[in-house]
């Protein structure tokens, strides 16, 4: 049986949640906090977020949160996992200075060209704004700007007195990126933690289309810990041993299509969801999206994944006794800078396209044959 | 008689409005709108600075007026006052078919603190991110490399350059997406260099001064200067004082004699730049002021950036000049920081030292 101790009853708010759209929803998500090892504080939200569609709301011992959609088979049903993950990069306080001023170590792969000037938040007692520091022009010696700032070379400024920064934050103390979400034109949204806020919202908006919908198997939103981390994704791994799925989908952010990058390399924004090909996807799964993507009329594209996908579906995929997966990519622009770049529309499809196939599930459904 | 409060929703108004150099006009209102009652004239000159008169208490001002000679002569000398307006920038210089912008700097930026950062373009505020390649997607060489100017772009969500022609325009400028906030007393920011002169004098012509002051809001200071060259010629001063946002040496690994000014240490005098010898007889006035109303000043690093000052001190057969600035931290980024106590204390500078000037100034 699937952990279920963590039990909170579903509260049934459907107001609330029609009135939210999916930019909402980006809003809302992305600005919680959580960078690897700390999803505790992304996790009462995503919680909150499930309660109003799904049928139960658990947490597991390693932080893992779930949102379960019973399904209408007959007991035991086959149950899908979708898995996004909670966790975006961010940085930790490394040591505090003489003057109050934190030099920090990143959990997560930020290209520490796009930090400079920026603003954070510092998790301390109180969360503390700050900035990281720069050298104006006035003081800087001749061909100093050529040379590009190492992250340890960085620091924060938080404005305050040492006395005060000493008591309000810890070594270790988690920093993430402050950016007011960006409206662009065309209704897309810009800010940091898209990766993989995206995703979570995803996985929010397919427990409400399958709540009005209901499926024959059980479906299983969760948002996976430590994906971000870079040490195997420990979050997917346990997630897919507690649920014992039949299926699993990783629904993460693909590299949107960027100036400098080659055609082929990138997907585009608002071309709809993307779907994943390669070693990491089972064939069968990925027919049966594109065949609903089709009877949809939801526009999607592809993306070879050689090798790995570098996404929770690696570690779902080898649970258990190997679970066949599949890749969603939303499609996103300047991933790991405060800018992540996303089309809502292409997260509404992707939700779309999932619910449809998952309600579309028949009982029977199953990969790997029996040839003698 | 006690010195003006310092008028910190000035401030904050100013720090949020956009004015790179060149298209000042919203400060320019901001200070116009907050000044018009307290000043006796106020005038925009041929190249956008906003000159106001105010002449002294008693009679001599309503003389003054009524002639329509303006201050000159009346009570201790007359004394120009100059803030500029304008801030560092960005400007649209071209819009490409994939409905990218095309940027160029306008003022010294570092080109390393603009990447990955949000701008607000024109008089819309349409918002535009400064687009970069993934970490992932990088090789080593890119990641040592610091991305030149003509390789930054703005994506503003256009897919062409007709929809992005429908928002943005070449040559209107943007600047960064900064919202002022503070917390205890610090104040956060864009544009301190130079919103925080602006708004210090602006709190300073809220009463009427002890001399004749003729105060400058200048433009274009961060492109050479060039407003209060202009506006000096036209204001004939027989002193000026020049109120500035400067950098503030205090970051942490900068050498002991790197380190000055301190953000909070008091008003910060200029000695020396690379536009200005101080004049002497008049930074020695400021810190005689100073010593008496115990206000905590410090000396600016010599040698380092210029100002207004440099060009109105050559203006006409020459005017002694000083500077008195806030020491900011991390002025020419998006976000600044400001201790606002060296805000009112820098008004409480300049005011009595106008006291003293009045006593002490020599007028010819």
């Amino acid at each position: 049986m699937p952990p279920r101790a963590d039990t909170i009853a579903a509260r049934k708010n459907s107001d609330e949640a029609r009135s939210r759209s999916v930019s909402d929803w980006l809003r809302h998500v992305t600005a919680l906090p959580g960078v690897p090892g700390h999803e505790y504080a992304t996790a009462p939200g995503i919680e909150k977020a499930y309660r109003l569609y799904a049928d139960r709301v658990t947490r597991d011992r390693i932080g893992n949160v779930y949102g379960w959609i019973d399904g209408t088979g007959a007991t035991p049903r086959p149950r899908a996992l979708l898995a996004a993950h909670m966790d975006r990069i961010g940085f930790l306080v490394k040591r505090i200075e003489a003057g109050g001023f934190l030099r920090i170590t990143q959990v997560g792969g930020f290209d520490p060209r796009t930090l400079p000037g920026r603003e954070v938040v510092v998790h301390g007692r109180a969360p503390l704004v700050a900035v990281f520091g720069t050298k104006p022009p006035h003081l800087q010696k001749r061909g100093e700007s050529d040379k590009v700032i190492a992250l340890e070379d960085l620091y924060l400024d938080t404005g305050r007195s040492e006395a005060e920064v000493r008591r309000l934050v810890r070594i270790g103390a988690m920093v993430t990126l402050r950016q007011r979400p960006v409206d662009l034109l065309g209704g897309r949204l810009a800010a940091p933690g898209m990766d993989d806020r995206a995703g979570l919202v995803v996985v929010i908006r397919t427990l409400e289309l399958l709540r009005e919908r209901r499926p024959v198997w059980d479906v299983v939103g969760v948002g996976t810990i430590e994906e971000e981390f870079g040490i195997g994704f420990l979050g997917a791994r346990t997630a897919a041993e507690a649920v014992d799925p039949r299926l699993g989908i990783a629904i993460d952010v693909s590299h949107g299509d960027m100036p400098g990058t080659r055609e082929g390399d990138t997907v585009p924004l608002g071309g709809g969801p993307s779907l994943c090909i390669g070693a990491n996807i089972h064939p069968k799964i990925l027919d049966g999206l594109k065949a609903t993507a089709r009877s949809l009329g939801v526009p999607c594209t592809f993306e070879g994944c050689a090798m790995q996908s570098g996404t929770d579906a690696m570690d779902i995929q080898i649970s258990r006794e190997g679970i066949p997966t599949a890749v969603i990519g939303i499609p996103c622009r300047y991933m790991h800078t405060g800018v992540e770049t996303v089309d809502p529309r292409d997260v509404d499809r992707s939700a779309r396209l999932l619910a449809s196939y998952l309600a579309d599930l028949p009982a029977d459904w199953s990969v790997g044959e029996r040839l003698k | 008689m006690s010195a003006p409060r310092f008028r910190e929703d000035l401030l904050e108004a100013l720090s949020n409005a956009p004015g790179v150099s060149g298209g000042e006009s919203e400060v320019r209102s901001i200070v116009a709108q907050a000044v018009r009652d307290q000043v006796d004239t106020l005038e925009v000159d041929a190249m956008g600075s906003l000159v106001a008169r105010i002449a002294p208490t008693s009679a001599a001002s309503a003389g003054a007026r009524a002639n329509g000679s303006g201050p000159r002569g009346r009570r201790g000398p007359h004394v120009m006052l100059c803030a500029h307006m304008d801030e560092v920038g960005i400007m649209v210089h071209g819009i490409e078919k994939d409905g990218r912008l095309r940027i160029r700097r306008v003022g010294g930026i570092d080109p390393r603190i603009l990447v990955g950062q949000v701008f607000r373009i024109g008089p819309k505020g349409v918002a535009g991110v400064s687009g970069v390649l993934p970490a992932h997607l990088l090789t080593k060489e890119d990641e040592e490399k610091v991305i030149p100017y003509e390789d930054l772009y703005l994506d503003i969500g256009a897919a062409t350059r007709e929809e992005a022609m429908k928002q943005v325009a070449v040559g209107e400028y943007g600047v960064f997406d900064t919202v002022y906030e503070g917390w205890g007393r610090v104040r956060k920011g864009k544009a301190f260099d130079d919103r925080i002169g602006c708004a210090v004098l602006a709190s300073l012509v809220q009463q009427r001064p002890p001399v004749p002051v003729t105060a400058v809001w200048s433009v274009q200071e961060e492109i050479g200067l060039r407003g209060a060259t202009a506006a000096a010629r036209r204001v004939t001063p027989d002193l000026a004082i020049v109120l500035e946002g400067t950098a503030a040496g205090d970051a942490p690994g900068a050498a002991d004699e790197e380190s000055a000014p301190h953000m909070g240490g008091g008003p910060t005098i200029t000695i020396q730049d690379r536009s200005l010898m101080a004049d002497a007889k008049l930074n020695g006035v400021l810190t005689r002021v100073a010593a008496r109303r115990k206000i905590p000043t410090q000396w600016k690093r010599p040698g380092i950036g210029g100002t207004d000052a440099g060009k109105i001190a050559l203006s006409g057969s020459g005017v002694p000049a000083a500077v008195v600035s806030v020491a900011c931290r991390y002025i020419h980024a998006p976000a600044a920081y400001l201790d606002l106590r060296d805000a009112q204390r820098s008004v409480d500078l300049v005011w009595h030292a106008l006291e003293a000037l009045r006593k002490e100034w020599p007028v010819s």
